[in-house]
């Protein structure tokens, strides 16, 4: 879907593949493919914006993960983790104590996006509808 | 009063109030006596109008006949207009008389701690029926706190009451040492109707009708209070904190949670700490007086109003003496099943108050 060289860390395409729309983001040196609809409405998922996961552990604290794992759909900000589709609704309610560990201890929310794998070949960007769910190379 | 309340209730709105400055004990020193006199201050019959004496929601007809406005002054006259006769375990005391004090933090901080001592020694001392809400000053927070250390240990205190009214609002941080004090203390945070005089019922602005301030109190400013104390992570840096909303009514509880979930879901990046859906928290920290009750006659209504709040345990029964908010409150009971009631009119606030 793009040449490597063209594609830059930071950037996303949104590509039409047969009758599907498909958002094609990269973050860093990974690659990240989702459908273009929203699960939760039918929204125009990958127009929305990306943020890495934030933490906290007290009003006024945030701790922010250096690289963007979650999109959001721009019409109501619910929010899916780029690799599964997975969708986070808000922090979980595990108690306090587990706070800060990791990403464990969230609720997934109910929703999963649908994710495509994507691989670099060649110096191209390839996006493989053919298979699902299989996350990103 | 209710019929269908029955003997052994749990009164968690029972108003009384210091006749005059006068009645206030010890607490006030001669320097305090005599700014009261020369500044030409007394305690104003109507809390600055909050209890209209013509307003029929003021006082109950039979409470407006013995003399009981703005509420009961002696435990004498509460004994005979509500303890006796309703047959109550426990009245937890309201005494608001202090909300609409000047501005003047010193002597916010002194009436404060004389209508305590008077909570204190002529009510507590004098039934054991009693248990009393301190009140504190809202201007100083740190005299705030020294009055929850002064008489917050006492067996008899089982609230801190505060206007719902306030310069900012409760969840912000400049009052959290208000919060963690109750807290420490095992203490309940009661926000109550009204405030000071001034203090805006709307985020508009001032109001100059007593219908606006009265419907303000239960919908708009409650509102607000719940919304800050969630948002601002009261909760979250103080999880023992629990929360009372008295004479704010409840039926208004659910748009506004339902609300406040979606949009969450969508902003939660900007209060990372509010560590779960909002309905959650306010289900476990929060808990609403039936008076108002702002409630449909059709107990198949009420029923509904009851699904969509989660069921009975959030609410604490109130007769809000001497006040008159109509019959809803009867309308609720009466559509209660005996385990339901037997909760709201005792065992909820049993729990709650720890009594």
């Amino acid at each position: 879907m793009s040449r490597l060289d063209e594609f830059g860390p930071g950037e996303r395409r949104i590509v039409e593949a047969g009758r599907r729309s498909i958002g094609v983001f990269r973050v860093g040196d990974r690659f990240y493919a989702l459908n273009n609809h929203c699960p939760h409405q039918g929204g125009p998922l990958c127009l929305g914006r990306v943020a890495p996961w934030l933490r906290s552990a007290a009003p006024g604290d945030y701790r922010v993960d250096d690289e963007d794992a979650l999109l959001a759909c721009p019409w109501h900000g619910w929010e899916y983790d780029l690799a599964t589709g997975q969708s986070f609704l808000g922090p979980g309610e595990a108690p306090v104590r587990t706070y800060g560990v990791s990403v464990g201890g969230r609720e997934p929310g109910p929703y999963v996006a649908e994710t495509f794998p994507v691989h670099v070949e060649d110096a191209w960007v390839v996006v493989d509808t053919a298979t699902r769910g299989e996350g990103s190379a | 009063m209710s019929t269908a309340v029955g003997t052994g209730a749990v009164d968690c709105d029972v108003h009384c109030a210091p006749a005059h400055l006068d009645e206030l004990g010890g607490s006030f020193d001669g320097y305090w006596r005599g700014y009261v006199r020369d500044a030409g201050l007394a305690l104003s019959p109507t809390q600055a109008g909050a209890y209209p004496p013509g307003a029929p929601t003021s006082a109950t007809p039979a409470a407006r006949e013995a003399g009981l406005l703005p509420a009961a002054g002696t435990v004498d006259a509460l004994r005979d207009a509500l303890l006796d006769p309703a047959g109550l375990r426990t009245a937890v005391l309201s005494c608001t008389s202090a909300f609409p004090v000047n501005r003047n933090p010193y002597y916010e901080a002194a009436l404060t701690r004389a209508v305590n001592d008077w909570l204190l020694e002529r009510w507590l001392a004098r039934d054991d029926r009693l248990r009393a809400s301190i009140v504190v000053p809202t201007l100083d927070t740190r005299a705030a706190v020294a009055e929850i250390e002064r008489v917050g240990s006492h067996p008899g205190v089982v609230q801190v009451l505060l206007p719902v009214r306030t310069d900012a609002p409760w969840g912000n941080v400049r009052h959290r040492p208000v919060l963690e004090a109750a807290a420490e203390h095992g203490l309940v945070v009661g926000l109550h109707a009204w405030g000071r005089a001034g203090q805006a019922g709307t985020p508009s602005g001032l109001t100059h009708t007593y219908v606006e301030d009265y419907l303000t109190n239960s919908q708009v400013a409650a509102q607000a209070q719940l919304t800050s104390l969630v948002t601002e992570g009261a909760f979250a840096a103080v999880p023992e904190l629990r929360v009372t909303l008295v004479e704010c009514g409840f039926s208004w509880l659910p748009a506004l949670l339902w609300r406040f979930d979606k949009d969450w879901k969508g902003v939660w990046r900007e209060v990372p700490w509010v560590a779960g859906r909002p309905s959650e928290i306010v289900r476990e920290h929060v808990r609403f007086t039936t008076a108002p009750a702002a409630l449909p006659p059709d107990p198949a209504r009420i029923r509904e109003v009851l699904e969509l709040l989660g069921g009975t345990d959030a609410l604490l029964w109130a007769s809000d003496h001497p006040h008159d908010h109509g019959p809803g409150g009867r309308w609720l009971l009466d559509a209660l099943t005996d385990d339901e009631r037997a909760a709201v009119t005792r065992d909820n606030a049993v729990a709650w108050y720890r009594l």
